[in-house]
C-alpha cells in the first residue's frame, strides 16, 4: 500500500524539468529555461538544468580516486625517526600499532576515517552512477539518502592527513625523535579530494528523473 | 499551461526537482519536500543580526587561533610547541608542499575567507548599504560551501593529542581554546546565515529588468 502511494506520488509530482523550468544551483531561484547554459535572473550565474555531464564526471573522478587509493595504502604514510633510525608505517600498519598499544578508540576512528569512509564513498558512488544509468532496482528515496550520507562523509577522511601534519610539526625534537610524512600522504589527499569532486558532480535529481522515465515506460 | 508562470511564486526542491508554490514562512519555520524529505526553504530567526555577531566574533578569534601555540610536548627534556601557522611553516620547511598547501587551504584560507565574507555581507545588510556587487560576491561565497574543514582539523588535534599522551608529556595552550571558539563561531556564522532571505533581498533591490521582462514575454508565448 505504501509503495503504491509512493509510486503514485512520484508519477503525479510536477517537476521543474517537466514544466520547462530550472533551478539555479547557487541561489535556488526557479528560472524559465531558455538556453543551456541559462543565465540566472537573480544571481546572474550560468547554470545547466542538471549538473553538466553529471554521471560521466562522477565516474571519471571516482576512477581517479580508486587509482590514487592503491598507492595510498601501499606506500608508508608516516616515518618515525627515533635516534636516527627510521620506522615506516603505512595506514594499515599504523592502525595495527594502535591496537598493539591498546589505543582502541583511536584505532577505530582512524580506521573508519581513512579506510572505511573512502572505500564506502568510492563503492557507493559507483553503485549510484550504475543504478542511475541503467535504472535497475532504483529507489530514489533510499538512494538520495545514501547520497547525502556520502556527501556528508567526504571531508572527514582528511583526518589522517591532518593528524600526520600535526605530528610532523609537533614531534620535532631533532635527533631524538622526529616524524616525517611518507609519499602515501599525497596519494591519500588526492583520493579524498577526488571523491569530494566526484560526490559534488553527482546530481541526485537524476535519480528521480530516471525513476519517472522508467515508470512512464512501464505504463505505456 | 493555462496561466503564465510566475517564477517568483515557485520553488523547486534542490534534491529531487519537485515543483511547489512558494510557501510563506515565518521566522524559524522551514518547509520540507514531500517527495524526498529534504529542506526546501527556511526562514532563520534574526539571521542577519546573529550571523553578523558570530562572524565578528570569528574574525576577532581568527588571529589568536592561528598564531597562538595549540599544544606543546616535552620529551627527553626538550620542550617544543606549535601553532597552526607554525604547522604550515614547518611542513614547507621540510619539503611537504602538498600537505602544507592543503592544510593552509582547508584549515586557514577557506574558513578565513568564509568568515570575512559573511561579515562583509551581513555588515552591508545590517547597515542597509546594499550594492550590486554583493550579488557576485554572494554567488562566489557559495563555491566554498564544502571546503571548510575546521571540524575535521579539530578531530585531528584530538587524535594526535591522544596519540602523544602515550609517551610524551603534553601541555595544552591558549591556542587550543581559541581554536575551539573559532571553530564554534565560524560554524554558527555560516549556519545562521539565511541564504534565501539574502537572495530575496538582493533580488528586490537589484532586479535584472531586461531578464524579467523577457521571462514574462516568453511565458505568454509558451502558453
Amino acid at each position: 500500500m505504501k509503495t503504491m502511494s509512493q509510486a503514485m506520488l512520484i508519477m503525479t509530482m510536477q517537476t521543474a524539468k517537466k514544466t520547462g523550468l530550472a533551478l539555479c544551483p547557487k541561489c535556488q531561484k526557479v528560472n524559465v529555461l531558455k538556453a543551456q547554459p541559462q543565465q540566472c535572473t537573480r544571481c546572474h550565474g550560468k547554470f545547466y538544468q542538471r549538473k553538466y555531464n553529471s554521471l560521466q564526471y562522477t565516474l571519471a573522478w571516482n576512477i581517479a580516486a580508486l587509482l590514487a587509493f592503491i598507492p595510498a595504502n601501499l606506500y608508508p604514510i608516516m616515518i618515525v625517526y627515533q635516534l636516527g633510525i627510521p620506522k615506516e608505517a603505512t595506514i594499515l600498519s599504523g592502525i595495527g600499532e594502535f591496537i598493539d598499544h591498546g589505543l582502541y578508540p583511536i584505532a577505530v576512528i582512524i580506521f573508519a576515517a581513512s579506510i572505511i569512509v573512502p572505500l564506502i564513498k568510492i563503492i557507493g558512488l559507483f553503485v549510484l552512477t550504475y543504478r542511475t544509468y541503467t535504472g535497475i532496482r532504483l529507489k530514489p528515496n533510499k538512494h538520495s539518502r545514501v547520497y547525502h550520507i556520502l556527501e556528508f562523509l567526504g571531508p572527514w577522511s582528511m583526518l589522517d592527513v591532518f593528524v600526520v601534519a600535526l605530528m610532523v610539526t609537533i614531534v620535532e625534537l631533532g635527533f631524538v625523535t622526529s616524524v616525517a610524512a611518507g609519499p602515501a600522504i599525497n596519494y591519500f589527499t588526492l583520493t579524498v579530494i577526488f571523491t569530494m569532486f566526484s560526490a559534488n558532480s553527482f546530481d541526485p535529481r537524476l535519480l528521480w528523473d530516471k525513476r519517472s522515465e522508467t515508470n512512464i515506460d512501464k505504463k505505456v | 499551461m493555462d496561466k503564465p508562470l510566475n517564477t517568483k511564486l515557485l520553488i523547486a526542491c534542490r534534491q529531487c526537482d519537485a515543483l511547489y508554490d512558494k510557501p510563506l514562512l515565518k521566522q524559524g519555520q522551514s518547509a520540507k519536500c514531500t517527495r524526498c524529505g529534504s529542506i526546501l526553504a527556511e526562514r532563520k530567526v534574526n539571521s542577519i543580526e546573529r550571523s553578523f555577531n558570530w562572524s565578528l566574533a570569528g574574525v576577532l578569534l581568527m588571529l589568536p587561533a592561528i598564531l597562538l601555540p595549540i599544544m606543546g610536548v616535552t620529551l627527553a627534556g626538550q620542550f617544543h610547541q606549535a601553532s597552526l601557522f607554525d604547522c604550515i611553516l614547518v611542513l614547507i620547511d621540510r619539503g611537504f608542499f602538498m600537505i602544507a598547501s592543503l592544510v593552509f587551504l582547508f584549515a586557514i584560507a577557506v574558513p578565513v575567507v568564509r568568515l570575512v565574507g559573511a561579515l562583509y555581507l551581513t555588515y552591508h545588510f545590517k547597515f542597509k548599504k546594499l550594492k550590486p556587487s554583493l550579488l557576485n560576491f554572494f554567488r562566489a561565497y557559495h563555491h566554498l560551501d564544502n571546503w571548510a574543514m575546521l571540524n575535521v582539523f579539530m578531530l585531528g588535534i584530538v587524535v594526535s593529542m591522544y596519540k602523544l599522551l602515550d609517551d610524551t608529556e603534553l601541555s595544552v595552550n591558549l591556542g587550543l581554546l581559541s581554536f575551539i571558539l573559532w571553530l564554534i563561531s565560524s560554524t554558527m556564522a555560516s549556519s545562521t546565515l539565511d541564504q534565501d532571505y539574502i537572495w530575496d533581498k538582493l533580488e528586490q533591490n537589484f532586479p535584472n529588468e531586461n531578464h524579467v521582462a523577457s521571462d514574462v514575454d516568453n511565458d505568454h508565448a509558451n502558453s
